[in-house]
């Protein structure tokens, strides 16, 4: 402050937020996500494919990016607020960024910005609802971007930023806090950089695991249909819980035991990372078998494929063992919001579909890749009703809610509600703009139909019932729709929160 | 033996008032008023000075000094007085109060340099529920790890009429015990087989905890094992006795006047079922029915607060009452009011602490109806005057043995039952009687 500014009051700034230091954590973000392009670049000469796609795409995001990191450079203040917008910027433009090599290679299925941004969207936040109808055509580099940007975004960009780079100047724990889905992450270190790196190497890890296994099933002669490229692009997709395949027929495309295979990651997929760590790696199997979330969460598993198994087998459909398999995979596939398939479960009765369409607001466990709510949400609700009818009758009692056996703050106790309302929220919305646009439309889309694409997208599951069904295709609803479902997916893999709070006019202003 | 008392408050006092005809005592206050008192009662001597100071510790000749015992309020103070006593002289022995569990249980792990942890919140949780886990019992101690109880028992009406007005012979009272004192009025009986017990003694049992139940079932038939316990106050006292009722497996209830303290208390123990009441409102004690509860126990830190509610649960119908008191007087106020059982924890404390200060063989001392008697648990020598009588032939001079503790198990001896050298036995003794009893021992 110079001396000739001392003593006057200095006006306020126009906005709470430090817009310009949001920018340049982004453009950082964005500039070494830009990398992520040399991957399929390199799979697209492998296979004598043009490379210029990804690297024109690359070489845009990273000047773009770079650009933005240069031009904000400076002394910021980076706090909660700024947070906020980070994250939700971030994952606007890296779906923008992954939908650029669809539109630069021209090919004739992603022929619309819309459809483009939205594939790029589903893509990263893991959800697998595609607006292609012939997947195989498309070149291998770009089948692979695909599977690629699902398995980036599956433990979380941010995460891979904090575990990778150098030092993001901004609140670590928050940023992780935003993106790893839960209600409260567990630190595994003091330092939050120390754990993402240990989440990231796990995930790697199993990654890793499962195309070894994929790949060996296809050398051995199991699954003729495994080849290296479609074991990695698969694993890819698997252990992130994504659902994007390189096959039209997804896993069912695959020998059955390829598909058991599938359906033990996606199990794996969907538990909480820093859990699967201290039990792997620190060998410490006891804090696994205790976890109330964990126990609930097979539970839940086991009772959705038993009640799919049953109908069935009561139906008919599919008999003997290959129903256990099919209803089995599409319980698991629906619960940890993969969204692989390996029937069409559009022509299994009604009560089986209701099933699906529950399952899919059940969700893996907090710190996993997976969606939707999430299992240890639905345990403390579960909690808190209980509580609330004891205090009904016992109006002085005091009851703290435990979560293996520590107490859960009230706060967390208030936002699990209020995200659980605030969901349920949003996916009636979203059901109802889709059924009135799909009626504008002339889109054959009945409610429960509408209902499920609402439910998948929100859930970052991907197929949904009727014509977005596990062998169809999101290509037949209007750019309106699309663009709903898009929003629906982002807020979705955000846990809505962060993205609402930005509506808020207090958070624009101090 | 010279002991050093640190802290002449009621734990101080009660202390010296046990120790002070057979030991050198040196009692430390910041009190000058508090030291007058006590050194115009006994024989005594007095230092006005900080007992956690090195300088007045020393000077007062520490180095001489057989124990230390640290009684103040004030739980560091205590801890740092033994500190400093043990950096000064390592062969003082030292006994420390604590009113906070978590010394005890660092002490317990071996992380603190003191010889002897007295927790009045612990052993105030003992003494209540050995008197759960007796119904209608008065005061019970347990010697050899639990496998000998000592009982006192008010006599009403409702006694059973096969120990009623009968002599004692003929009375069928419980085996595996002994009937060791009546009480009536100022009068102690020793009992013989003419003897009788009449409504409004106070009858004092050595037994097996089997027997001090069927003695207990006599006294008051009815009464069938406590399920359901209410405690008034989640401070550390009333915790600790929660606690400790809910590893016997016995549900509780607590009530707690502060939200904060009744969320860190409910946090604390899951199993219990803690409410955010004040315990003086009938309609909460209707709703709740904490008269339906078969003990309740009052252990908020206000003798006035406990008195009240004691009295509001009697008036609601609540059947055993105990309460923790903390004044002198409260407990004449509280027997009137027709509270069952009271529990004074610097009493307990000074208990604890006094059994340390005796023979280094006697292992227990409970002091029993102020100081007029002692039980004591002694370890017979080879040349005792006793040793190779039978117990029918043994000469008794106002002791009494209940129990002796042979290879580690407790034998409740019948009249030609010899006794053997190396024997525990648990005597109970007038309390003049105790140096005498040790030395024929």
């Amino acid at each position: 402050m110079s001396p000739a500014d001392r003593g006057r009051p200095r006006r306020p700034p126009l906005l709470a937020v430090d817009v310009v230091g949001v920018l340049h954590v982004v453009g950082t973000l964005i500039l070494y996500l830009s990398a992520a392009t040399l991957v399929p670049a390199g799979v697209a000469l492998g296979y004598e494919e043009s490379p210029w796609p990804f690297l024109v795409a690359g070489a845009a995001a990273a000047s773009l990016g770079g650009g933005v990191m240069l031009v904000t450079r400076g002394e910021h203040r980076l706090g909660i607020r700024e947070g906020f917008l980070v994250v939700a910027l971030t994952w606007v433009t890296a779906a923008a960024l992954a939908a650029t090599p669809y539109v630069l290679s021209g090919d004739p299925q992603v022929d619309s910005l819309v459809d483009a941004y939205f594939e790029g969207m589903s893509g990263f936040t893991t959800t697998g609802g595609s607006i292609l109808t012939q997947v195989e055509e498309l070149p291998r580099g770009l089948a692979m971007w695909r599977q690629f940007t699902q398995w980036l975004g599956g433990i979380g960009i941010i995460v891979l930023a904090l575990a990778v780079l150098p030092r993001l100047r901004v609140g670590g724990r928050q940023l992780l806090e935003h993106e790893l889905p839960g209600p409260e992450i567990e630190s595994l270190t003091t330092r939050i950089r120390d754990t993402a790196q240990r989440i990231w190497i796990l995930y790697v890890g199993l990654t890793a695991l499962l195309i070894a296994i994929l790949a060996g099933l296809g050398l051995a002669g199991v699954d003729d249909e495994m080849t290296p490229f479609h074991a990695i692009a698969h694993a890819f997709t698997t252990i992130s819980t994504a659902g994007f395949s390189t096959k039209s027929d997804s896993i069912g495309a695959f020998a059955p035991a390829t598909q058991w295979v599938v359906i033990v990651f996606m199990v794996l997929g969907g538990i909480n990372f820093a859990l699967m760590y201290r039990a792997l790696v620190r060998r410490q199997p006891r804090a696994a078998t205790r976890d109330e979330e964990l126990r609930l969460y097979v539970a839940l598993l086991a009772v959705g494929a038993a009640v799919l198994i049953a109908l069935v087998w009561v139906e008919d459909i599919v008999p003997g063992l290959e129903g256990v398999r099919a209803a089995t995979f599409t319980a698991v596939a629906t619960m940890t919001t993969t969204g692989y398939s390996v029937v069409d479960y559009n022509v299994w009765p009604a009560l089986a579909l209701m099933t699906i369409v529950g399952l899919m607001f059940i969700g893996g466990s907090a710190g996993s890749t997976s969606g939707s709510v999430k299992v240890v949400r639905h345990l403390l609700l579960g909690k808190v009703l209980r509580r609330e009818i004891d205090q009904t009758l016992h109006p002085e009692i005091v009851l703290p809610v435990r979560l293996n056996r520590a107490v859960v703050d009230e706060r967390t106790l208030r936002a699990v509600s209020s995200f659980i309302l605030l969901y349920i929220g949003i996916f009636i919305l979203g059901a109802l703009v889709l059924a009135v646009d799909a009626a504008r439309t002339g889109l054959e889309l009945s409610t429960l139909d509408a209902i499920s694409v609402s439910a998948s997208m929100l859930s970052n599951v991907g197929p949904a019932l009727g014509i977005g069904g596990p062998l169809g295709s999101f290509e037949p609803f209007s750019d309106f729709s699309t663009l709903v479902m898009t929003v629906l997916m982002w807020l979705g893999r955000l846990e809505i929160v962060p993205i609402v709070v930005l509506l808020s006019r207090h958070y624009w202003r101090s | 033996m010279k002991i050093f008392v640190i802290g002449a408050g009621q734990v101080g006092a009660t202390i010296v008032q046990a120790l002070h005809d057979e030991h050198e005592l040196t009692v430390f206050d910041l009190d000058g008023d508090r030291l007058a008192a006590i050194s115009q009662r006994y024989d005594v001597h007095t230092v006005e000075g900080n007992g956690a100071s090195r300088r007045v510790l020393s000077s007062a000749g520490i180095a001489a000094a057989n124990l230390l015992i640290a009684c103040t309020s004030r739980d560091e103070s205590n801890i740092v007085a033994a500190m400093i006593s043990k950096a000064c002289s390592r062969r003082t022995t030292t006994i420390v109060r604590t009113t906070n569990p978590e010394y005890l249980e660092v002490w317990r792990e071996g992380q603190l340099d003191v010889d002897f942890i007295v927790s009045s919140e612990v052993e105030t949780a003992h003494a209540i529920l050995r008197t759960v886990g007796v119904p209608a019992a008065r005061q019970t101690d347990v010697f050899a790890d639990g496998q000998v109880q000592l009982v006192e028992f008010d006599i009403t009406d409702s006694a059973d009429p096969g120990i009623l007005g009968r002599p004692l012979r003929d009375a069928h009272t419980p085996p595996d015990s002994r009937l060791a004192a009546i009480l009536r009025g100022e009068e102690v009986v020793i009992p013989r087989g003419d003897e009788t017990i009449e409504p409004g003694d106070r009858i004092v049992v050595i037994g097996s905890p089997q027997a001090a139940q069927e003695w207990g079932d006599l006294i008051a038939p009815g009464t069938g094992k406590v399920s359901d316990v209410v405690v008034f106050g989640a401070g550390r006292a009333g915790t600790a006795i929660a606690r400790l009722l809910l590893e016997q497996g016995i549900g509780v209830r607590l009530i707690e006047a502060s939200r904060e303290r009744a969320r860190v208390v409910a946090a604390e123990l899951p199993d219990a079922r803690v409410y955010n009441a004040t315990g003086l409102d009938p309609d909460f004690l209707e709703r709740e029915r904490i008269a339906d509860a078969q003990v309740a126990i009052f252990a908020m830190r206000d003798d006035l607060k406990n008195h009240f509610a004691a009295t509001l649960a009697k008036v609601h119908g609540a059947r055993f009452t105990i309460a923790i008191v903390h004044e002198g007087p409260s407990q004449e106020v509280f027997e009137h009011a027709g509270v069952d059982v009271t529990v004074n924890p610097r009493q307990i404390t000074a208990e604890e602490i006094v059994r340390f200060a005796h023979d280094p063989r006697t292992q227990q001392v409970v002091m029993l109806e102020g100081d007029r008697f002692e039980v004591l648990d002694i370890t017979t020598q080879r040349d005792s005057e006793y040793v190779g009588l039978k117990f029918k032939d043994m000469p008794i001079r106002g002791a009494l043995i209940g129990a002796i503790v042979r290879d580690g198990k407790a034998v409740f001896p019948r009249g030609d039952e010899v006794l053997r050298p190396g024997d525990r036995v648990i005597v109970f003794t007038e309390s003049q009687r105790v140096a005498e009893v040790e030395k024929a021992l």
